[in-house]
């Protein structure tokens, strides 16, 4: 009788060790899963973006040349907070082989020439309405931002608003292998 | 009067005739019916993969469930796939590789994976062994008569005994 109630507890003391191991690793153990996009380090699925003047680019055309590909949408608040993060850091590598791209996704395109009066300044964004740039990305939700080496690889993705230390920082990874240097400059 | 051989011949003939188109239209009827069209299928091969996918903005709900844009581009990109020939492994794949794994309603039995598959029946198997124990304990507590800590025998009826000892005791008085 005492040689069983010792069995039983061992079992359900181990069983529950056992399911709380596995919902720690369901919890914890995925996180850096889900984070991380399958498409890093792989090359960048080519499109061509209709820009809002009317003209169009072709991602490999671009070659050579890193790439910040951010995708956006006028109805989102974090984009608005990153957009001033974007114009001064575009206005910092405008001379330098770096080139940025907006891509608005799930918007009305009146919207979005408002949106873009209003934050934006220079560099070219185009619409993706059909989805298929948003989706061959992997993109699932805005603001999201992909880093392109001068190789056509991508480096970094990052979800969320950008900051121009952040900026920085992602474009010196995918120019690293490049022959122009940036420098990283902090407030720290 | 008797119809002549001719009337009756073409009678027969349009019979005949009627009999034919009747039977053709019935199978065309079916084959119609039976054999859906090329957008049917399709449009339920769609159905059928977007069940397989979790739309990646949602909570819980699979891109055939829901209306949220992302989910109606992978539709569309689904359908326009299927349209150029592509399988239903090489469509779950092309998203697989794009959003990871955990896009899949159902996560392949690999890796870490299997231990999604077996927790279910490792938690009736759990279950039942618990509940097996507690039937047998509290059977063999019932079988067994209850004892003190010294070992001595308590009788469950010992109380009424008493009782009725002091009863007796009290109706001698």
């Amino acid at each position: 009788m005492k040689i069983l109630s010792v069995v039983s507890k061992l079992a359900i003391f181990i069983g529950i060790v056992i399911i709380l191991g596995i919902f720690g690793y369901a919890i914890f153990g995925n996180r850096v899963i889900i984070k991380k996009s399958p498409l890093i380090a792989s090359e960048a699925p080519n499109f061509t973006l209709d820009l809002f003047n009317g003209d169009k680019i072709k991602l490999s055309e671009l070659r050579g040349k890193a790439v910040l590909l951010n995708f956006w949408a006028s109805w989102c608040i974090p984009c608005r907070d990153e957009a001033p993060a974007l114009e001064s850091s575009w206005l910092k590598y405008k001379d330098k082989p770096v080139v940025f791209l907006g891509v608005n996704i799930w918007d009305d395109d009146s919207n979005a020439i408002s949106y873009l009066r209003t934050y934006n300044g220079g560099y070219p964004n185009g619409k993706d309405p059909a989805g298929d740039i948003t989706v061959n990305y992997g993109v699932a939700g805005v603001p999201a931002t992909y880093f392109i080496d001068t190789t056509g690889k991508i480096t970094d993705k990052y979800v969320g608003p950008l900051t121009v230390d952040i900026i920085d920082h992602f474009l010196s990874r995918a120019l690293l292998n490049s022959d122009h240097e940036v420098s990283y400059e902090t407030d720290n | 009067m008797r119809p002549t051989t001719e009337f009756r011949e073409m009678i027969k003939s349009e019979y005949s005739i009627s009999k034919f188109y009747l039977t053709a239209l019935f199978f065309l009827t079916s084959l119609s019916i039976l054999s859906p069209t090329l957008s049917d299928t399709i449009d339920d091969n769609v159905s059928e993969i977007s069940y397989h996918l979790m739309c990646p903005v949602c909570q819980g709900q699979s891109v055939a469930e829901s209306n949220s844009e992302l989910a109606k581009d992978m539709r569309a990109i689904i359908r326009k796939k299927l349209e150029q020939g592509s399988t239903k492994e090489e469509i779950l794949a092309y998203f697989v590789d794009r959003y990871g794994e955990s896009i899949l309603g159902s996560p392949p039995a690999k890796g870490a994976n299997w231990l999604l598959w077996i927790l279910p029946a490792f938690a009736i198997l759990f279950g039942g062994i618990c509940i097996g124990v507690f039937l047998y304990r509290s059977k063999t507590n019932r079988l067994q008569p209850e004892t003190t800590k010294e070992g001595e025998l308590i009788s469950p009826r010992s109380e009424y005994i008493e009782k009725l000892d002091r009863e007796l005791k009290d109706l001698d008085r």
